[in-house]
């Protein structure tokens, strides 16, 4: 093992090179520039105005919203399962399970499997569910594996965006980078309060996040609209390259 | 840095032209992304578009003009975060960067996901020659790498290979069968980088947006290998040019509506992924590091002159490739560098060198499409006249295109043109001395031209006609209808 050294700064140092930019704009000192859109240092009470006029907005508009939402999945090659029946949500998903003949699926650890109850109903069709949540037995590699060997990754979804029909997930502890992403297929689960209606209100929400949190709103965010795709070989489109080939969504609405 | 080939572009766009399967490649290109691109403003409204264009090229001008301070507030909350930020002045020194943290954490294999940066420093070459293992997982810049070359376009790298070449090439470098079936290919790739993925020390991506605010890494991608890269690997390094800072989160919205609709049509890519930093203790997996490497090589000579810092708002979706007339006969290779079409002809002689790539600003015929396609409106055609009148006007022989026998053919027009005896004396003598040399209203080829030999070259030249306007109007229009018999 290499003993691990201070990377902190290689290159030219940060005064430097910042210093060069600076005279390279024909300026001497550093100037803070006047805010473009918003503060950058924004209090929190006025985000959280703003966030809280955001949500009164949607929580009006939700069923609008739920339609929107539909429509630009399905436009984004979503698979669209609409029901306000938790059985005939279960019912879907474990259909799904048989069509595919999978063996194995992995799943996220978040509220929403806990008011659903999922879990039982796949056990039954014989499928090995396996949750990809941080534990004694499972850390480390091994979650891993057990999410390549899947063939079906289940998650719900920190936000749904009307706009884009886009799921948004935010990888974090019972929530595994790999579970919307290795498997050949992804299903997730929207609830009424994940929908929202833009990016701009994902990112409203992120700050707010940030703000709270001291700085902090988490290593990564995930914006999933659809399948994985290309078109690098003579522009023709091919579905699931190196992510999920089919995608499912069940919103629960 | 990547080889620099610019001064080879008049032959190599002569030999572009005549290459059929190009050809063919370039029209599906130009046709289906632009289409794409139309249609999918049209839903939104043109008038919706011009907001969002308006307001994120103030972003653009805002972001640029305070590069100093975002940099310094990116480096912060990119620090504060748990990530490391190193500054690279030129190419070798953002690749020593790399080789060192890849040396240090005794990385044996890399994947990448698409970064021009990364094509630009050359950085897959200095990893190799390092020790390290790469592999480009973009299915397009796989192809190209496994085949030993460079990419022909921003957003598609190898549109320049047919299917049956693509197979053939997997066949010979991967040991499978032949096929014609695309979705196969794109299985064969899935199945050998898979396992890549899964044995990298180190995942290394490019970005397309940085946010300042909150120390953001932003990458948008279609396959998936972005987010694998960033997420499965023990260590993610992004590398990137130092002028892709934005203010605030809240500004990212509005490029994320124009960055895929201008580049494939598409109302969002398949994937957007926002990198803060290494995986927080709690996270189930993620890197345990994260390191962003800003890259100025050359970027701040475009910022410090007034006439071309437009160019470094450019978010690379290639929509002026696409547009491109001459793009549209020559491609992505002919232009020598990394970044090919109307703003590869203004960014790659600014790092590269005027000197070294003054064909360049001339591959355009100033037909203004590329400005109106850019969601960034910036002034594409502007500059290169700027760099064209730069090259006239330069002191400096080797810099210079125009000749002396430019300068005076040009001097010699300007007179005739402003005498008008000397005009009608002038097309008098010239029909005359023409005649032995004209058929079929055109001068013979044989004829030696040496001043206007480029432009002949590929064109005929019309020959003076038998009378000009002014003897026409001094005759009255009966003339002009006897012409017409």
């Amino acid at each position: 093992m290499v003993e691990k050294q201070n990377l902190t700064s290689l290159g030219v140092p940060k005064d430097d090179f910042l210093d060069h930019v600076r005279r390279s704009l024909g300026r001497t000192h550093p100037v803070v520039p006047p805010p473009l859109h918003l503060p950058l240092t924004e209090n929190l009470a006025d985000l959280e105005g703003r966030a809280a006029a955001a949500r009164e907005r949607l929580e009006e508009t939700r069923g609008e919203l739920a339609d929107r939402f539909e429509g630009t999945a399905r436009a984004r090659n979503w698979n669209v399962f609409r029901t306000s029946s938790a059985e005939e949500s279960i019912g879907y998903i474990t259909q799904l399970a048989g069509r595919l003949g999978i063996s194995r699926a992995a799943r996220a650890d978040q509220p929403v499997f806990g008011e659903l109850g999922v879990d039982s109903a796949l056990r039954n069709t014989g499928v090995e569910l396996f949750v990809a949540a941080h534990d004694e037995s499972t850390s480390g590699p091994r979650v891993r594996d057990r999410i390549i060997e899947s063939g079906l990754g289940i998650t719900g979804a920190d936000y749904a965006v009307a706009e884009t029909g886009s799921v948004v997930v935010v990888p974090r502890q019972g929530l595994s980078r790999l579970v919307s992403l290795v498997p050949p297929v992804h299903l997730a689960i929207v609830r009424p309060k994940d929908l929202v209606e833009s990016i701009d209100d994902v990112f409203l929400f992120r700050r707010l996040e940030y703000l709270r949190n001291g700085g902090d709103m988490g290593s990564y965010l995930n914006f999933i609209t659809g399948p994985s795709r290309t078109a690098d070989i003579e522009m023709k489109l091919v579905v699931g390259v190196h992510g999920p080939r089919e995608v499912h969504l069940v919103l629960l609405a | 840095m990547a080889e620099v080939k610019t001064r080879e572009f008049v032959s190599a766009s002569d030999s572009a032209m005549k290459d059929a399967s190009l050809r063919r490649a370039l029209r599906q290109v130009g046709g289906g992304f632009n289409e794409a691109r139309l249609e999918a403003i049209e839903e939104v409204s043109w008038e919706t578009w011009e907001e969002w264009r308006e307001e994120a090229r103030r972003t653009k001008i805002h972001a640029l003009e305070n590069l100093d301070y975002y940099l310094e507030l990116l480096h912060d909350r990119v620090t504060a975060a748990g990530g490391h930020v190193h500054f690279a002045r030129d190419a070798s020194q953002a690749n020593s960067i790399v080789a060192e943290i890849a040396r240090s954490r005794n990385v044996k294999i890399a994947t990448k996901s698409k970064s021009m940066v990364s094509e630009e420093l050359d950085l897959n070459q200095s990893l190799e020659a390092n020790g390290v293992e790469v592999y480009e997982t973009d299915l397009g810049e796989y192809i190209i790498q496994l085949a030993g070359e460079t990419p022909s376009h921003l957003v598609a790298p190898a549109l320049h290979k047919t299917k049956e070449q693509v197979s053939e090439l997997f066949h010979q470098e991967l040991g499978v069968p032949l096929t014609d079936d695309i979705e196969e290919m794109a299985r064969v790739a899935r199945r050998v980088l898979r396992e890549k993925f899964l044995s990298a020390d180190l995942g290394i991506s490019g970005a397309n947006f940085l946010v300042a605010e909150t120390g953001t890494l932003v990458i948008i991608t279609n396959e998936g290998n972005g987010r694998l890269c960033t997420s499965a690997p023990r260590i993610h390094i992004g590398i990137t040019g130092m002028e892709k800072v934005i203010p605030s989160l809240q500004d990212l919205a509005v490029f994320l509506r124009l960055l895929p609709r201008s580049a494939t049509g598409q109302r969002l890519t398949s994937y957007v992924s926002m990198v803060t930093g290494p995986r927080r203790n709690d996270d189930e997996d993620g890197p345990e590091e994260f390191h962003l490497v800003l890259v100025d090589n050359g970027r701040s000579r475009l910022l410090a002159d007034p006439d071309l810092r437009e160019a470094l708002y450019c978010i690379r979706c290639g929509a002026c490739l696409n547009i491109c007339p001459v793009y549209g006969k020559i491609g992505g290779h002919a232009y020598g560098w990394v970044y090919p079409g109307p703003i590869g002809a203004i960014v790659s002689p600014a790092l590269v060198g005027l000197k070294e790539a003054k064909d360049l600003p001339h591959a355009s015929s100033l037909c203004g499409a590329c400005r109106e396609v850019c969601p960034i409106r910036i002034n594409i055609p502007r500059m290169l006249l700027h760099l064209r009148h730069r090259l006239a006007e330069s002191p400096l022989e080797t810099e210079n295109a125009t000749t002396t026998g430019e300068r005076q053919a040009a001097q010699a027009y300007s007179w005739l043109m402003s005498n008008p005896a000397a005009l009608s004396a002038a097309a008098k003598v010239g029909r005359l001395v023409q005649k032995p040399f004209v058929s079929g209203g055109k001068v013979s080829k044989r004829v030696p031209l040496p001043l206007v030999s480029k432009w002949t070259g590929g064109r005929d030249l019309p020959a003076l006609p038998r009378q000009t306007f002014r003897e026409m109007w001094a005759q009255g229009l009966e003339s002009v209808a006897e012409l017409r018999e």
